[in-house]
C-alpha cells in the first residue's frame, strides 16, 4: 500500500467516522440524561435521508403521516395524564394541544410543500424539521412513563421502538434504497487526495455540532439543567427541573442529530430503510468506548472505528466487520480496567 | 396507488377466504421484511395478480413472511404441510430459506416451487423445482459477452452473503473455461456507508472489466464507487440488478453497464422469433399496469412463471386426483416433470425427472443500460 | 412438598400433552418454545439475577449447533457424543470470552457481548467448512437406538424434559450457598467480597452456565431443524432471546418459559391474523410486534411472571435444621493478645491525603471506638483495614498475620467481618437468607452440588447458624421477612447478625447506631457488651457519643485524616484538642 492509497483510506475512514461520531454523541447524550440506550438512533438517520428522497420526487413522505399519528397519540396520553394528575380538564386540554401544535404545523407545511418541489436546501430543512419533531414524541409515547425503570427494561423498550420504526420505514419507503443529490458538488485537491464538497460539509457540520453541544452543556442554563437530571433525577426535580421536559429535549436533540446525519450521508451512500441499525451500532460502539459519558472520547472512538473499518475493508473486505468488532474488545478491556469498578452503577 | 394495492390485496384475500374444501391451496413463503425484502415484495406483488381459479378449481393463496430467516421459512413450511395442508408451496426467494424448506416439503410429499436458484445435496430435490435460472445459466451469457469483447482479466465486487458467494462459486469455472482470469475479489454489505477501500483495491489491480454482484438499488453504490475511483473499463451486473432501481439510484454513473438477465426485462426489444417474447410481454404489461411503468423485474417474473407452471400442470393433475390428497400432489409433481418444453416468461422451461433446474444455457439475455433504459445487446 | 407442586404439575403435563391428539403444528410450536426457553433460562441467571446483560447467547447457540452439524455430517459421529463435544467447545470459548469481558464493568460488558456475537456470526458465515452463508444442510434427527426422536412428540418430551431439568437446577442453585453469592452480584461487589465471596469467579461461573444452556439448545435446534445457518446465531437473535427473558420476567426462572412462549405465540398470531385483518402480510407484523413489546413493558416492567409471583408468593421456609450439627468454630486469640495492629497506614488520592499514617491496635476482648468529626477519614480507614481500598503505605497485622496486601475476601476469610455505613443487603431475599450469606466462608458446597441438591446437610447447618445469630441479636421473629421490608434500624441489626455468622475474631461496625431510636441503641449496647463477654473484639465507628462512651474500652480520635489522640473514654473526653476538633473552640 502506498501513501496515496493510505491517505485516501484515511480520508474515507475519517469521513465515515465523523458520521459515526455524531451518532455516538447522540447516544451518549440520550444515555446520560435518560439512561436509555437508544438503539433506534440509526432509524432517525434513515428517516432523515429517505424523507428528503421522497420530497425530491415530489411525494409526501410517509413520515409526515406517522408524525401526525404519533402526535395525536401523544396528545391524548398527555390529556389523560394531566387530567388524572391535576384534576383540571382545561389545563389538561391546554397541555394536549401544546403537544399537538408543532407537529401539526410541520405536517401541514410538509403536505403543502411536497408537490411544490422547492429548492434542495428548503427540502432539506423540511426533512430535518419533520424528523426532529419525532424525537420528543417518541419519548413521550414510549419512555416517559418508564422514567423509573431499570436500564435493562429501557433497553428492551428501545428494541421494540426499533422494530416498529424499521417496519414503518419499510412500509413508507419500500425495500429499495435512495440517494440524495450532493449539497456541494465542487472538488478540492488536497495533496494526493480529492476532497469533495460533501466531505467538507460533513466535517464542518460534525465539528460545529460538537462545539455547539459542548457550549450548550457548559454555558447555558438549560444545558446544565440537563446535566443535573443525568446526575440525580430527584435532586433535579427538587430544583424545579422537569424530568419530562429534559427527556423530551434530549430526544429532540438526538433526532436533530440523526436527521442531520441522514442528510450528510445521503449523497454518498445508498440509504435503505434498514441502513440505520448498523450505522447506529457503530455510533454506539464509539460511545461505549468513551464510557458512555465523554463527548471528546466518543468523537475519538468514532474516528477510530471509521479508520479501522476503512483499512479493514481494504485488507480483507469479507471480514471487515469481524476486524472492527474484534479490535473493540482489547480497547474495551483497557478502558474498563482504567475506569475502575463503580459499585453504585448497578 | 397504495389504496388500489390494498384494495386489490383485500379483494384477493377475501375471495380466497371464502373457499370451499376442494380448493387448490398454495402456501407462499417470501422475504417480505428483512434484507431480502427487495426480492420478496415484487414477487408478492405479482402473486396478488394470481388468477382466482385454475382448471376450474378455486385457488387459495396463503402468503407468509419469512423475514429472510431460514428458521422462519422452515416454520412456515411446517405450518403449510401440517396446518394448512397445502397442495403446493411457492418459496422462498432467498436460497438459504428455500433450502431450509426443502426437506420439510419433501417429507410431506409436497411440490416446492423455489423462487431462488437453491442448491441442495444431490437427490434431495425430488420435490423441489427451481423457478429462476441458475447463476451458471445467467453467467454463461455474460461470460460469452466478455469473451466477445476481448476481456482477459476480471475484478469481482459482490455482496458478502449467500448471493455473492454463489455467484463467485458458479462464475469461476465459466471464467476458467473462457480463459478469463479473476484478478481481484472484494466483498461489501448492502448497508455499508462506503465502498471506497474495496474500489481502491480493485482499481489498483487494473482488470479489463468488473463484475458487480448485488441486487436492485444496492448494486448502484459499488458501481459508482468504482467509477469514482477512476475505473474506465466495462462493468457487468447480474440479473438481480436488472431493475429500474439500479438506474434510478445510479443515474448517469451506470450508463453503459452490461446486465445479464432473463428475457422479462425488455421483451419488446426481443426478436419476434424469441419463444418467450409473448409470455414476457404479457407479464410486463399486466405487472406494469398495476404497479407502474418500468416497475417489473426479474423476481416478479419468476412469480409469473409459477403461475404459468401451475396453470399447465394443475389441470393435468386434476385428471388423476382431487386437491388436498397426496395423490394430487404426486400427480402435480409428475405433471411438472412430464409437461415438457413450456414457454415461461423467463425462457423455455424443461423440467424432467432428473433435472429440476430446467433452463438451457442460452436462456439469458445480455442487456445494456442506454439513456436510462435497458436495451437488448 | 408444596414448594415442588408447580414443578411436579409441569413435569406431569409434558407426557400428557405428548399423548393428547393435538395438531402436529402445536407440537412444533411447543418445540420451538422449549428451545428458546432453554436459552432464555441462561439469560435469567446471567442477566436477571447476576445483572450482566449479554447479547451474545445466540453465538453460543451457534457453537453448539455448528459443532454437532459439522461432526455428524463429516465424521458421522453420534449426536449424543457431539453434544458433549459441543458443550466442551462452548465451555472453552465461554471461559475465554468471560475471562476477558467479565473484568469489564457497567456498559462495557453488553457492548463486548455484541462485539464477539457479531464477530462469531461473520466468522461462521465466511468459513467454507461451515457452508458460509448457506450453512449446513441435511442433518439427521436424534435417535435412541432404533427409535427416531424426529421432530414431533418424542422430541417435545426430550426438549421439555431438558428444559424442566434446567429450570429445576437453576431454582435449586439460587437457593443455596453459591446461589446467595450469585444473587449478591447485582447489587455491587463490595458487600459480597466482604463476605468472602469471589465475585469474579461467580460472574464467570454464571456466564459459563448460561453458555452451556445455550449450547444444549443449539444442539437440539440443529437436529430439530436439520439445517444450521448463521442467521439464527446473529445479533438479531441475541436481542430476541434477551427480550424474551425480559418480557417474561428476567428475575424469575419461569419467566424464561413464559417469555419465550409469549413472544413465539405473538409472532405466530401476528403472522396469521394480521393479513386476515389488513389484507397484506409483511412489515405490519413487525410494527405491531414492536408496539406490543413496548406496551407489555410499559404496564409490566418486571415482566409477565411478576404478576404470578405476586399472586402466589413463596411460602415461608420450613424449619428443618433443628437437628443439624453446629458449624465448627474458629479458634480466637486469648484475651489481651493483640488482634489487630494498624501500623502507619496511609491513603493518598492524588494530592489529598485522606488517611495520614494512622497507627493503633486492638487487643482481644476490647471494644475500640474510632471517632472524629465528619470528613476525618474514619470510613476510609475502615476500608483500608478490611482491604476494600488499597493502601498507599503502611501495614495491617491481624491475629499475627500480615494482611496488608490481601483483597477484602481473603481478609474476611481470616476472621475479620464488617458492616457498612449504608446498609448493603439483598432486598428480595429473606432476613434469614441474607444473614446466611455471612456464613459463606464456613461452607464448602459448590454449584454442582447445589443444582443436584446434595448440599442439604450443609445448608441446614448454615441456616441453623443464621437463626442463632439472629436470635442473639434479638431478631428471631423476623426470620422469614423480606429484608427490603424491614425498618432501617432492623436492617442494621441484620447486618450485624450477618457479620457474626462468619464467626469472626474481629467485628468492624460502621455507624451501627445510625437511624436507631433510643431504646434500640440501648439494646445494641447490650448486644455489644454481650459479644465482648463472649470474647469478641470490636472496632466501632460511631457518631453517637453516649453509646461510644458507654460501650468502648478505648477510643481512637481522628481529624483530617490524622490521629489526634487515643485513650480511654474519660481521657479523651477531657482532652482539649478533641473538644476543639468537635466544637471548634480555640485552645
Amino acid at each position: 500500500m502506498d501513501s496515496t492509497i493510505a491517505s485516501i483510506l484515511l480520508l474515507d475512514g475519517l469521513t465515515s467516522g465523523a458520521v459515526y461520531a455524531l451518532l455516538g454523541l447522540a447516544t451518549v447524550l440520550v444515555f446520560t440524561v435518560t439512561r436509555v440506550i437508544f438503539i433506534p438512533q440509526g432509524e432517525f438517520v434513515a428517516y432523515g435521508a429517505l424523507t428528503l428522497a421522497m420530497l425530491q420526487s415530489g411525494k409526501t413522505p410517509g413520515t409526515v403521516w406517522l408524525l401526525m399519528c404519533l402526535a395525536v397519540v401523544a396528545s391524548v396520553m398527555e390529556l389523560v395524564e394531566r387530567w388524572r394528575h391535576h384534576g383540571n380538564p382545561v389545563r389538561a386540554l391546554q397541555s394536549a394541544l401544546k403537544t399537538l401544535l408543532i407537529p401539526a404545523v410541520v405536517a401541514v407545511v410538509s403536505i403543502w410543500a411536497a408537490p411544490q418541489q422547492f429548492a434542495l436546501w428548503v427540502q432539506a430543512l423540511l426533512s430535518v424539521a419533520i424528523v426532529t419533531t419525532f424525537g420528543p414524541l417518541v419519548y413521550r409515547v414510549a419512555y416517559q412513563s418508564l422514567e423509573a425503570a431499570t436500564p435493562l427494561v429501557l433497553l428492551i423498550v428501545s428494541v421494540g421502538v426499533h422494530f416498529a420504526m424499521t417496519g414503518l420505514g419499510l412500509l413508507f419507503f419500500g425495500a429499495e434504497g435512495f440517494r440524495n443529490p450532493s449539497f456541494w458538488d465542487d472538488r478540492f485537491a488536497l495533496g494526493p487526495v480529492t476532497l469533495t464538497g460533501q466531505t467538507v460539509i460533513i466535517f464542518g457540520v460534525s465539528l460545529s455540532l460538537i462545539v455547539l453541544l459542548w457550549l450548550y452543556f457548559e454555558k447555558s442554563l438549560r444545558g446544565k439543567a440537563l446535566r443535573a437530571t443525568a446526575v440525580n433525577r430527584t435532586g433535579a426535580r427538587l430544583m424545579g427541573i422537569s424530568t419530562h421536559a429534559s427527556g423530551q429535549l434530549t430526544f429532540l436533540m438526538a433526532a436533530l442529530i440523526g436527521a442531520l446525519s441522514g442528510l450528510l450521508i445521503g449523497p454518498t451512500t445508498t440509504v435503505f430503510y434498514d441502513s440505520g441499525f448498523l450505522i447506529g451500532l457503530k455510533g454506539f460502539v464509539a460511545a461505549v468506548v468513551a464510557g458512555l459519558s465523554s463527548y471528546p472520547g466518543a468523537l475519538l472512538g468514532a474516528l477510530f472505528v471509521g479508520i479501522v473499518e476503512a483499512f479493514g475493508a481494504f485488507w480483507a473486505s469479507a471480514f471487515k466487520e469481524v476486524i472492527v468488532f474484534t479490535l473493540i474488545l482489547p480497547i474495551l478491556l483497557v478502558r474498563s480496567l482504567r475506569s475502575g469498578h463503580s459499585d453504585e452503577e448497578h | 396507488m397504495k389504496l388500489k394495492k390494498t384494495l386489490l390485496a383485500l379483494a384477493v384475500t377475501v375471495s380466497a377466504s371464502t373457499a370451499a374444501l376442494a380448493d387448490i391451496k398454495i402456501g407462499v413463503s417470501l422475504a417480505l421484511t428483512g434484507p431480502g425484502s427487495g426480492l420478496g415484495i415484487p414477487m408478492q406483488n405479482q402473486l396478488k395478480l394470481f388468477p382466482q381459479t385454475i382448471g376450474g378449481e378455486k385457488v387459495q393463496l396463503i402468503v407468509l413472511d419469512d423475514a429472510t430467516d431460514p428458521g422462519k421459512g422452515a416454520a412456515n413450511a411446517r405450518r403449510f404441510v401440517t396446518e394448512d395442508k397445502v397442495d403446493v408451496i411457492i418459496g422462498s426467494c432467498i436460497t438459504a430459506v428455500a433450502a431450509a424448506m426443502t426437506d420439510i416439503a419433501a417429507e410431506a410429499s409436497t411440490v416446492q416451487l423455489a423462487g431462488s436458484p437453491v442448491g441442495v445435496p444431490a437427490g434431495k430435490d425430488k420435490w423441489m423445482f427451481r423457478l429462476p435460472q441458475s447463476n451458471t445459466v445467467i453467467g454463461y451469457a455474460m461470460v460469452e459477452h466478455m469473451k466477445k469483447q476481448g476481456v482477459k482479466t476480471l475484478g469481482f465486487l459482490g455482496y458478502t452473503d449467500a448471493y455473492g458467494e454463489q455467484w463467485l462459486k458458479e462464475v469461476a469455472p465459466l471464467l476458467d473455461k473462457a480463459g478469463i482470469k479473476l484478478v481481484a475479489t472484494e466483498r461489501f454489505a448492502r448497508t455499508d456507508t462506503s465502498v471506497t477501500p474495496q474500489a481502491l483495491k480493485l482499481v489498483a489491480a487494473n482488470p479489463d472489466a468488473m463484475l458487480v454482484v448485488a441486487s436492485g438499488s444496492g448494486a448502484a453504490m459499488p458501481q459508482l464507487g468504482l467509477v469514482e475511483r477512476g475505473f474506465k473499463g466495462k462493468i457487468y451486473q447480474t440479473h438481480a440488478a436488472a431493475t429500474m432501481d439500479l438506474i434510478r439510484v445510479g443515474g448517469k454513473g451506470v450508463e453503459g453497464t452490461f446486465v445479464s438477465a432473463g428475457p422479462v426485462i425488455a421483451p419488446d426489444q426481443l426478436p419476434d422469433s424469441h419463444p418467450s417474447k409473448k409470455m414476457a410481454q404479457d407479464f410486463v404489461n399486466k405487472y406494469d399496469k398495476v404497479y407502474g411503468a418500468g416497475s417489473h423485474n426479474q423476481f416478479a417474473g419468476h412469480a409469473y412463471d409459477a403461475q404459468v407452471a401451475l396453470e399447465k400442470a394443475v389441470p393435468m393433475a386434476l385428471k388423476k386426483a382431487k386437491p388436498g390428497t397426496v395423490e394430487f400432489r404426486t400427480a402435480l409433481r409428475d405433471s411438472l416433470e412430464t409437461m415438457g418444453r413450456t414457454n415461461f416468461a423467463h425462457g423455455i422451461m424443461n423440467w424432467t425427472k432428473d433435472d429440476h433446474w430446467g433452463y438451457t444455457m442460452d436462456t439469458a439475455v445480455m442487456l445494456k443500460v442506454v439513456d436510462g433504459k435497458f436495451k437488448v445487446e | 412438598m408444596k414448594q415442588h407442586l408447580p414443578v411436579l404439575l409441569l413435569s406431569l403435563s409434558v407426557p400428557i400433552i405428548a399423548l393428547l391428539p393435538l395438531p402436529d403444528f402445536w407440537i412444533a410450536q411447543l418445540n420451538y418454545i422449549g428451545l428458546y426457553a432453554l436459552v432464555s433460562l441462561g439469560l435469567v441467571l446471567l442477566t436477571g439475577v447476576g445483572g450482566l446483560t449479554s447479547f451474545g447467547q445466540a453465538a453460543f447457540v451457534g457453537i453448539g449447533a455448528y459443532t454437532t452439524a459439522w461432526l455428524t455430517l463429516n465424521l458421522g459421529l453420534s449426536p449424543w457424543i457431539t453434544l458433549f463435544i459441543g458443550l466442551g467447545l462452548t465451555a472453552v470459548s465461554a471461559l475465554v470470552v468471560g475471562l476477558i469481558t467479565l473484568r469489564m464493568s457497567g456498559h462495557y460488558l453488553p457492548l463486548a457481548t455484541i462485539a464477539w456475537g457479531l464477530s462469531l456470526y461473520y466468522l461462521m458465515g465466511n468459513l467454507d467448512a461451515l457452508g458460509k452463508y448457506d450453512g449446513l444442510l441435511g442433518l439427521k434427527s436424534l435417535s435412541v437406538g432404533d427409535i427416531d426422536i424426529g421432530q414431533g412428540r418424542l422430541f417435545f418430551v426430550l426438549c421439555w424434559a431438558l428444559l424442566i431439568a434446567g429450570a429445576v437446577a437453576l431454582i435449586n442453585l439460587l437457593d443455596s450457598r453459591p446461589g446467595r453469592a450469585i444473587r449478591s452480584l447485582k447489587g455491587g461487589t463490595q458487600m459480597a467480597e466482604a463476605m468472602g465471596i469471589s465475585t469474579f469467579r461467580y460472574k464467570v461461573t454464571i456466564f459459563l452456565i448460561a453458555a452451556l444452556f445455550a449450547a444444549v439448545a443449539g444442539w437440539l435446534l440443529a437436529h430439530f431443524q436439520r439445517t444450521v445457518n448463521p442467521s439464527a446465531f446473529g445479533l438479531k437473535m441475541g436481542i430476541e432471546y434477551l427480550f424474551m427473558a425480559v418480557v417474561g420476567g428476567v428475575g424469575h426462572v419461569w419467566g424464561a418459559v413464559v417469555g419465550a412462549a409469549l413472544v413465539k405465540l405473538l409472532d405466530d398470531y401476528l403472522q396469521v391474523a394480521l393479513p386476515a385483518i389488513i389484507g397484506t402480510s409483511g412489515s405490519y407484523e413487525v410494527i405491531v410486534f414492536g408496539v406490543a413489546l413496548v406496551l407489555v413493558l410499559k404496564y409490566l416492567p418486571d415482566g409477565l411472571w411478576s404478576v404470578v409471583a405476586r399472586k402466589f408468593p413463596r411460602p415461608p421456609r420450613a424449619l428443618n435444621w433443628l437437628e443439624a450439627e453446629d458449624l465448627p468454630v474458629r479458634s480466637k486469640p486469648a484475651p489481651g493478645e493483640p488482634v489487630l495492629v494498624v501500623d502507619n497506614i496511609r491513603k493518598q488520592f492524588g494530592g489529598l491525603t485522606a488517611v495520614n499514617d494512622i497507627s493503633f491496635d486492638i487487643a482481644a476482648g476490647q471494644i475500640v471506638g474510632l471517632i472524629g468529626p465528619n470528613g476525618a477519614g474514619k470510613s476510609t480507614t475502615f476500608n483500608l483495614i478490611t482491604g476494600v481500598l488499597s493502601k498507599t503505605s503502611g501495614r495491617v497485622t491481624f491475629c499475627g498475620q500480615d494482611v496488608s496486601q490481601l483483597p477484602s475476601r481473603e481478609i474476611a476469610r481470616q476472621g475479620m467481618s464488617r458492616t457498612f455505613q449504608h446498609v448493603k443487603m439483598i432486598a428480595d431475599m429473606t432476613v434469614l437468607e441474607n444473614v446466611a450469606m455471612g456464613a459463606y466462608t464456613r461452607g464448602h458446597k459448590g454449584v454442582l452440588s447445589a443444582m443436584l441438591r446434595t448440599n442439604q446437610v450443609e445448608e441446614q447447618r448454615l441456616m441453623k447458624e443464621a437463626q442463632r445469630q439472629l436470635e442473639r441479636i434479638g431478631m428471631g421473629v423476623s426470620l422469614h421477612e423480606q429484608a427490603g421490608n424491614l425498618a432501617m434500624g432492623s436492617q442494621r441489626l441484620m447486618e450485624i447478625a450477618r457479620a457474626l455468622c462468619s464467626d469472626p475474631a474481629l467485628l468492624l461496625l460502621d455507624e451501627p447506631a445510625a437511624g436507631l431510636r433510643h431504646k434500640e441503641k440501648q439494646a445494641l449496647a447490650q448486644v455489644l457488651r454481650q459479644l465482648q463477654r463472649e470474647g469478641m473484639s470490636i472496632l466501632l465507628v460511631e457518631h453517637d457519643m453516649d453509646l461510644v462512651m458507654e460501650v468502648c474500652d478505648q477510643l481512637v480520635v481522628m481529624e483530617f485524616g490524622t490521629l489526634l489522640t487515643r485513650g480511654t473514654p474519660a481521657e479523651v473526653q477531657a482532652n482539649p484538642a478533641v473538644r476543639a476538633a468537635y466544637l471548634g473552640t480555640e485552645h
